[in-house]
Formats: C-alpha cells, structure tokens, sequence
C-alpha cells in the first residue's frame, strides 16, 4: 500500500515537473513580442495575422515566455530558425543601422538646409525690398505731392 | 553664399533621384520568376533538420529528384506524408531521390512531424523561405520532378499528391526519363 502511494506520489512529481518549473516571473510578453515578429507567409507582425505559420510561432514564443526566455533570446531563436526577416525591425547594429539613422539624417539635413535657406533669404531682402514698396518715378511722386498739398 | 547653397540642395536633391533610379533599376533586373518546366532547377544548399550536415541540388546531379515542399502547420502536408514515404519506399531502389523542403516552420515542431510521420528520406530546412520563393512556390505543400540533368520535368504538384496521384507518379517517371 505505501508502495503503491509512493509510486503515485512519484508519478504525480514526474507529471508536474514541467508545470512547476514554469516560468514564476516571465521575462517578456507574448503581446509584446507579437509586434516585434513577422509572419512569414502572411509578411504582417503577429498580432494582425492569424494565419497557421503564425499561430505556430505564437505557440512556440508562449512556449519560451513560459521557460523564462528573455525578448531577446526568443528573437534570437526565430531569427536562427527564419532568418532576419522574421524580424518586424532591422536590427540596432552593423549595416542595419542605416535603416534607422538615414531616415534621422535626412530628416535633420533638410531641415537645417531649410533654417539656411531662410536665414539667407531673410538677409538678402532688407526692410526696403518689400512688396509694393518700389521706389516711385520723379513724375509720379511729383503729382503725389500736389495731390497731398490740395488736401492740407 | 547662396549660390552655394543652391548647388549643395540641387546636388542632394539629384543623389537622391539617382539613388531611388538605381534601387528600381536593381529591383527590376533582380526579380525573381518562377523555373520553367524543362529549364534548369534553381539551386539550394540547405542544412538537414532531420540530421546533420546539408544537402545541395548539385550534389544530386545524375539522381532524379522528387523535390516536395512542406511545413508542420499545414494540413494537408499531413495528409500526403504517408504517401510520399511509401512513393520513397518505392521507388528508391530505382535511384530516385526524395527531399523534403520545411518551409517557413518551426524546427521543432517540423521534427516532430516528421517523428510522427514516419519519414525517413532527407528534410532540408527552408526557414526564410528564400528556396521556396526561387521555386515560386504558392504556398505548402507542393511538389517538383527534377531528371538527372538537374531540370524540373512532368507536371509541378500544387496542393497535395494524395488528390492527384497520377500526375505525381508521371511526374516521378518523368524524372526517371522513361
């Protein structure tokens, strides 16, 4: 009898130890891997497809979640598996950089183009050069003159 | 001053121009179009998933080659597999050479299929899809004939071979050149 309770209780720790062993404090979330990882038959993150290619990956990323796999680790996986385009962004480092900070620089180049532009504008065109303040011809500005005397 | 400035913006503005016309122009001369039947084989070194080490179409030369694509998420690949491994059975002591592609899967789950399954002939590992998309694939599964000399020959499966069982073993003979 205390065996067969021993086997049992053998067993039941045997059934449960993966259960136990799940993750206490889960290092990332499924929600927020979901827009970090492209489906790949469907080519949109996870959280827009429901497509079986991304119903695997989802399971497979819950699966890691609750193993205690960091973000990181579980991208690292997918990108062995899939390679880089699983990834919804380039990665932060080597020639993929540029994907991020051409965008930033060019944003930054027109826009002091643009401050220089202007500045130079605003210095070329003094307070006379404004619109509809040329100078008068002599014969023009004299009848000018007359018509403001008559009315003093 | 401003001159110059004028002539740093037009020149921006023409890198620019010139660099999108070389991206199109790139784009343009790089499509990929899916293999004729007849023409030659795109190519593929792939890593084995069910073992080590990798398998290239080169190092098939003179073997026909059943070529069928498949992934552990799709359904009906698990209807035809029982079949593929019984064609395999048949027909390997004839020379013919099956190879399964795993495409867009993940590589646990697709060992698991194959444990399940029962498929003994080699599985090459397409997880970006980039040997796939050579074939033109339209989705999984779907099966090619390649002959001796490295051509796709008989009709190109799309769908499962359990439905269309007389193009498949065409296919195969085609692939034998009888």
């Amino acid at each position: 009898m205390i065996v067969k309770a021993l086997a049992a209780a053998a067993a039941a720790l045997v059934i449960a130890g993966p259960a136990a062993a799940a993750c206490a404090h889960p290092k990332t979330s499924l929600s927020y891997l979901e827009g970090q990882i492209m489906c790949p038959t469907c080519h949109t993150t996870l959280d827009m497809s429901e497509a079986p290619a991304a119903q695997q990956i989802k399971a497979q990323i819950s699966k890691r979640i609750a193993q205690c796999w960091t973000a990181q680790q579980i991208e690292n996986e997918l990108v062995g598996n899939f390679g880089q385009g699983i990834l919804a962004a380039p990665p932060h480092k080597g020639f993929d950089l540029l994907a991020w900070w051409l965008p930033i620089g060019s944003v930054l180049a027109g826009a002091a183009l643009l401050a220089v532009g202007v500045w130079r504008w605003s210095r070329t065109r003094g307070p006379d050069d404004e619109p509809g303040e040329d100078p008068l011809d002599p014969e023009t500005e004299r009848r000018l003159d007359e018509l403001l005397a008559g009315l003093d | 001053m401003t001159r110059t400035l004028k002539l740093t913006g037009q020149a921006i503005a023409l890198a620019a121009v010139a660099g999108l016309l070389g991206l199109l122009i790139w784009r343009l001369t790089h499509q990929t179009h899916p293999p004729k039947i007849g023409g030659p084989a795109p190519a593929f070194d792939l890593k084995r998933i069910d073992g080590t080490g990798k398998v290239t179409l080169a190092s098939l030369r003179g073997k026909p080659v059943v070529l069928n694509f498949w992934a552990s998420w799709c359904v009906p690949c698990k209807g035809e597999a029982k079949m593929l491994e019984q064609a395999w059975n048949q027909y390997r002591s004839q020379g013919v050479v099956f190879v399964g592609v795993d495409y867009h899967d993940v590589s646990s789950d697709a060992r698991t299929f194959l444990s399940h399954h029962g498929i003994t002939y080699p599985t090459v590992q397409d997880g970006s899809g980039m040997v796939g998309n050579k074939y033109g694939l339209t989705g999984v599964p779907e099966t090619y004939f390649i002959d001796r000399q490295g051509r796709l020959v008989g009709s190109h499966i799309i769908g499962t071979i359990t439905n269309q069982a007389a193009a498949f073993h065409d296919g195969i003979e085609a692939a034998l050149d009888r």
